[in-house]
């Protein structure tokens, strides 16, 4: 599903050379659920961003259902990641202005889709992630936890076949972030969608179905668990 | 994608308020400067019925002692006048020459009808060579109206339409100042002699037969074409021999062009005035709308990641800021509109329908330029921020 093959990612400034990935090999199966781990600053995120194509990396090739992406044009990346792909992030990242089922539509809008396919959509994903009851609210009228849910919904609106979740549980209690986690493991089981994790949370991790650790932008583990667990 | 921006704009109405105040402020300034142009700019464009080139103006002031012979001595002038080689045609008149500050108006009635203030000339049948008037229904005068039983008059066509709309005007009766009456014997198509800028009016023109004015009867100017070329060595030996005729009177000799120069810039003075000020506002506006525009985008970095991260394009990008810009322009045209429509829809001022609705039609469109101007660059540097980067701002 996504290959990373030979990943290098070298931030320079003029007297600085940072190497925040160095020759990283991936290979993201369909219907996986990976967790990456690795203390902070060891390249989880650009991991994760150029998995997710938002960034180019400085060497190597990300490799999309068999496709390089390397030549694509901004157009084209731009459908990939509106298509094939669904961002959860730590702080959420929703629009404070509008509510909380025109968050979630925000991905259908840049596809051919009409206004009532699009409500449609996204009340179906609210329904999924329980917030049903909550669809004119503003996000600064919910909780965190409900908050992800709507993150969670909103990548779900675009029928992803990946979703690359950046630290879903990081800004939740223990609580929420079970129910967070609870979503994404039915989500991968039920309906069969990768899942690219990045976590500081062992136990999370240890209900995906594989870990990779990485360590000053290695991937120094890479370990398939047990049967991912709701 | 626009309805989702009229939602946006609209959830942030309250901190977009201030621009769309702005907006609407600006549009209102630019309607009634653009308005006051454009109605300056028609009446510029249209004929002015007469041709001034070459024609100069004599006032004169008699002094006390020779009241009694004011008559004899225009008389006398006129004839002295005539025998110029230079003089083509001339002329006596009131002071409510074209160009001039002066007026003279007098109701004027027909049959039932309201009457209609009107511009009044008393000008002599030379008059329409002096400006070379055309007459397109009837005649101009001539000394066949002296033993008219009621005196003659020739009127421009906007008096017409309003005395007697599609009604035939010559050969009809009409009386000036209730009193007496005048037969209509020609019909001017223009006659707008105000100044360039000004609408056309209604006017009047009454003919002077020296013959029978009363000794003292004063008409204080006169009004010459001279042949082109004619210049000040004329104009010098002209006044020094019409001085000899009227002895003590003051003579003073200007052109028409002077005057139609001076006249002019009563309008173009303040339209110019009004147009720096204008300017000026709307700079600091686009100056305004620019800082705020940057101010938004930087305050909105993670939403831009977030919109690259869900499938938007660069231009997508660019587009969605520069659209936010004209959704604003458009709720402060909106609030201009309903306020602007009332000057037409009222007939204030009294201007043209027409004219304001281009006024609104042009501010409406400087108004989305200045947006989209001020966007543009905002919107660029929106368009380039690397989505990555932009999800790790919060």
């Amino acid at each position: 599903m996504i290959q990373l093959q030979d990943i290098e990612k070298v931030y320079r400034t003029k007297t600085i050379e940072t190497v925040a990935l160095n020759r990283v090999n991936l290979h993201v199966e369909r219907g996986e659920f990976v967790s990456i781990m690795g203390p902070s600053g060891c390249g989880k995120s650009t991991l994760l961003n150029i998995m997710g194509l938002l960034d180019d990396p400085s060497s190597g090739q990300v490799i999309i259902d068999g496709q390089p992406v390397k030549t694509h044009s901004d157009k084209q990346l731009a459908r990939l990641r509106n298509e094939k792909i669904g961002f959860v992030f730590q702080s959420y990242h929703l629009i404070h202005d509008l509510s909380v089922v025109d968050n979630v539509e925000l991905p259908l809008l840049y596809r051919n889709v009409s206004a009532i396919e699009r409500r449609k959509r996204a009340l179906a994903a609210l329904e999924k992630v329980g917030l049903s009851a909550r669809t004119k609210h503003f996000p600064s009228q919910l909780s965190g936890g409900q908050r992800q849910r709507v993150a969670i919904a909103r990548a779900l609106a675009g029928q992803p076949e990946i979703i690359l979740a950046d630290e879903p549980t990081g800004n939740l209690d223990s609580v929420m972030g079970d129910e967070i986690m609870d979503i994404l493991l039915r989500l991968n089981q039920e309906e069969g969608t990768t899942i690219v994790m990045v976590t500081h949370d062992e136990n999370m991790a240890l209900k995906t179905n594989r870990l990779v650790r990485f360590f000053d932008g290695q991937q120094v583990a890479d370990s398939r668990l047990v049967e991912a667990q709701i | 994608m626009i309805r989702h921006l009229f939602k946006l704009i609209w959830n942030r109405k309250k901190s977009n308020f201030l621009l769309i105040t702005e907006m609407f402020f600006s549009f209102m300034v630019l309607f009634a400067v653009i308005s006051f142009v454009l109605y300056n700019y028609h009446n510029y464009k249209k004929p002015l019925g007469i041709n001034y080139q070459n024609v100069w103006q004599l006032s004169f002031r008699s002094n006390a002692d020779s009241m009694g012979q004011s008559k004899a001595i225009q008389e006398q002038m006129m004839q002295r006048l005539k025998s110029f080689p230079e003089v083509e045609a001339a002329s006596l008149a009131h002071n409510n020459v074209p160009f001039s500050f002066s007026s003279w108006s007098m109701g004027v009635s027909y049959g039932n009808k309201e009457s209609v203030q009107t511009n009044n000339y008393e000008v002599q049948d030379a008059y329409k060579d002096v400006f070379q008037l055309s007459v397109d229904q009837g005649r101009w005068f001539g000394p066949q109206d002296a033993a008219a039983l009621h005196a003659s008059v020739v009127i421009n066509q906007v008096l017409k339409d309003r005395l007697f709309g599609e009604e035939e005007a010559l050969g009809k009766q009409i009386k000036v100042d209730d009193s007496t009456s005048y037969t209509v014997v020609g019909v001017m198509p223009h006659y707008r002699a105000d100044s360039e800028f000004a609408e056309e009016e209604p006017a009047l023109f009454r003919r002077i037969n020296l013959e029978k004015a009363k000794p003292d009867q004063l008409y204080a100017s006169l009004l010459i074409k001279v042949k082109p070329g004619t210049g000040v060595v004329f104009e010098e030996k002209m006044v020094k021999d019409l001085s000899r005729i009227a002895k003590d009177w003051t003579i003073e000799v200007t052109t028409l062009e002077k005057m139609r120069q001076s006249k002019s810039k009563l309008t173009w003075v303040p339209m110019v005035a009004m147009g720096v000020v204008c300017g000026f506002l709307i700079f600091n506006v686009a100056l305004g709308l620019f800082g705020v525009l940057w101010y938004n985008i930087n305050r909105r970095y993670s939403e831009i990641g977030l919109r690259r991260a869900l499938g938007a394009t660069t231009r997508q990008i660019r587009n969605q800021f520069v659209g936010e810009v004209l959704v604003m322009a458009t709720f402060g045209l909106l609030l201009g509109l309903l306020l602007a429509a009332q000057f037409p829809l009222l007939h204030v001022f009294q201007l043209s329908a027409e004219i304001y609705w281009q006024g609104i039609g042009a501010a409406a469109l400087l108004i989305f330029l200045l947006a989209i101007v001020c966007a543009v660059y905002p919107s660029w540097q929106a368009a380039k921020i690397h989505p990555a980067v932009a999800l790790h701002e919060e």
